[in-house]
């Protein structure tokens, strides 16, 4: 099965594996930068309080409906929707689908330059790789992001308001800071999934690391020993990858106290870390981020 | 326009289309000095009058005139007549409200959980928002708290960092609701002491309580809620000593 004359010959090949290993960095990293603006943006959307039917659930001289089709329709609110239908689509379709679809249809018309990242990696299909991850992990990482902002007392945006703060800056000093870091741990299991799954671009010719070993593959003929790079090389990216989250979670979580402290433990965390590794382990549903199926390969 | 702070007309605040009422038709005056105290049963809308009072709770009906200007409206016309947006975070800057759960941010010390508002809001300079912050700290005992984690203070303290944190928006009327519901019994006491400095300053506040010997020694007035409604209004002495309503009588028989 292995030799060490396959070793030797996929060794000949190694400048591939590195050049695989920096363009599954650069994907992984684009992709979490934008998956991440695209989660906060549909978080924001998923919760925020737009309803221009408002006034349907209004009867005539200016009180509230007790219920009724009326009631339910002013409880619309479109933006919300929108964000609810995307998120749905890209949990609920392969990453393989949404990908080729990106590349084939969605950008399969648009003229990229012929400019090489880093001098090897090719901008045509680098680019449809990092916007189908990117679309593709917003959706998981939006539903994190609105647990996480969900898991903060009531009570803090309360006392935000009250001091005079804006919505916008109980966000951006209160909310977020607080939210962050009970997401952490999620965000921490996305950004290894994310890593992982970019394997998944090499279908579309991403010189990434499963690039590496298929071409290997073509020009030796060993299957086995370029597999066992590629799972090395891995593995040294996404291990060090979830400690160093793991470091910065434990810094962060200096203070750290729901409910402004009525001597509650840190229960909302404990049950959001239960949620990721329930999901990871491909557990039972419930209190899960990701309610409604496993994400696919 | 007029003369008290705060001018309530027939606050409403319904649900379930007037199913239930948790505020229903209350009018009230606060002065400029005035320590309102409000008591009643559980249920009875005194939190949710409380609350309203800076739209934490949207009411249904009726108006709060607030320094002249009513903040349930949306727009309101200004000095020339012209139509304005009504910027709700502006009057929130100017009363302070303290909660029964002290709401302290956990992720910031108690400095800056003090100075945030005082310098994004108001945008004061750093160093003139911590001495502040010091002064009022000072005055409650706890200036060398100020760099710990409100989880690293017992309950007192958290409610006494809570009122200073509010004081230093300078506000003109300060909300209490409930402050000392959550405290362990032996904590009630440097809470209300506080108040009662406070009071004694000239401040004006309005406090939702279950402390009758605070209504009774600080309130100058006093008013009984029930059911949404204001069933009795008067001073400390009319209240406990010579109260009308039957519900009023009933409720003090139970809690004296």
């Amino acid at each position: 099965m292995f030799t060490a004359a396959g070793f030797a010959k996929t060794w000949e090949y190694i400048t591939l594996f590195k050049q695989g290993l920096i363009c599954t960095v650069a994907l992984s990293l684009l992709t979490v930068i934008f998956g991440f603006i695209l989660a906060l943006v549909l978080a924001v959307m998923r919760l925020s309080d737009i309803r221009p039917l408002r006034f349907l659930a209004l009867t005539p001289d200016g009180h509230l409906r007790e219920q009724g089709f009326l009631t339910l329709l002013s409880r619309f609110n479109p933006v919300s929707f929108l964000a609810t239908v995307y998120v749905e689509i890209f949990r609920a379709t392969p990453m393989l689908v949404q990908l080729f679809i990106i590349y084939y249809v969605v950008l399969g018309d648009v003229d990229f330059p012929s400019y090489k990242l880093f001098g090897f990696i090719r901008f045509d299909r680098f680019v449809p790789g990092v916007v189908a991850l990117a679309m593709n992990s917003g959706a998981y990482l939006s539903e994190i992001i609105r647990a996480g902002i969900q898991s903060i007392d009531g009570g803090q945006t309360e006392a935000a308001r009250s001091l005079g703060l804006s919505q916008v800056q109980n966000m951006r000093f209160i909310i977020l800071p607080q939210a962050i870091k009970n997401i952490l741990p999620p965000i921490a299991n996305e950004f290894v999934t994310i890593i992982k799954e970019s394997s998944i671009c090499y279908t579309i010719g991403v010189q990434e690391i499963m690039y590496a070993v298929t071409s290997t593959k073509g020009a030796t003929y060993r299957i086995a020993e370029p597999l066992v790079v590629a799972t090395v090389v891995y593995f040294c990216l996404t291990f060090p990858t979830s400690k160093i989250i793991a470091y910065f979670e434990r810094r962060m979580s200096v203070g750290d106290k729901r409910n402004g402290g009525d001597g509650k433990p840190k229960k909302a965390r404990m049950k959001i870390r239960q949620a990721s590794i329930l999901r990871s382990q491909g557990g039972p549903e419930g209190f899960s981020f990701h309610a409604g199926g496993e994400k696919e390969e | 326009m007029s003369q008290h702070l705060i001018q309530v007309t027939d606050l409403k605040k319904h649900y379930n289309r007037g199913a239930i009422k948790a505020l229903d038709g209350v009018s009230v005056n606060i002065d400029r000095g005035d320590v309102m105290v409000i008591i009643g049963p559980s249920g009875s809308g005194k939190s949710t009058f409380l609350r309203s009072l800076n739209l934490l709770e949207e009411p249904t009906g009726g108006s709060i005139m607030f320094d002249g200007i009513d903040i349930t409206k949306k727009k309101t016309r200004n000095a020339d007549g012209k139509l304005v947006k009504v910027d709700i975070d502006q009057h929130r800057q100017k009363m302070g409200m303290v909660f029964q759960h002290f709401n302290l941010f956990p992720h910031m010390t108690i400095l800056d959980n003090m100075t945030l508002a005082p310098i994004q809001v108001k945008h004061m300079n750093r160093a003139a928002a911590e001495e502040k912050a010091l002064n009022l700290l000072a005055r409650v005992g706890l200036q060398d708290r100020a760099g710990a984690y409100p989880i690293q203070l017992s309950g007192g303290q958290k409610q006494r960092v809570a009122i200073v944190r509010a004081l230093a928006m300078e506000p003109e009327v300060m909300l209490f609701d409930e402050p000392t519901s959550a405290l362990d019994p032996e904590m009630v006491g440097e809470v209300l002491d506080v108040m009662k400095e406070l009071a004694a300053e000239g401040m004006t506040m309005v406090v939702v309580t279950h402390e009758m010997g605070f209504a009774r020694e600080v309130g100058n007035r006093v008013l009984f809620m029930a059911d949404g409604k204001l069933l009795e209004e008067g001073t400390p002495e009319d209240i406990f000593t010579n109260p009308q309503h039957p519900r009023l009588q009933d409720f003090l028989s139970k809690v004296l």
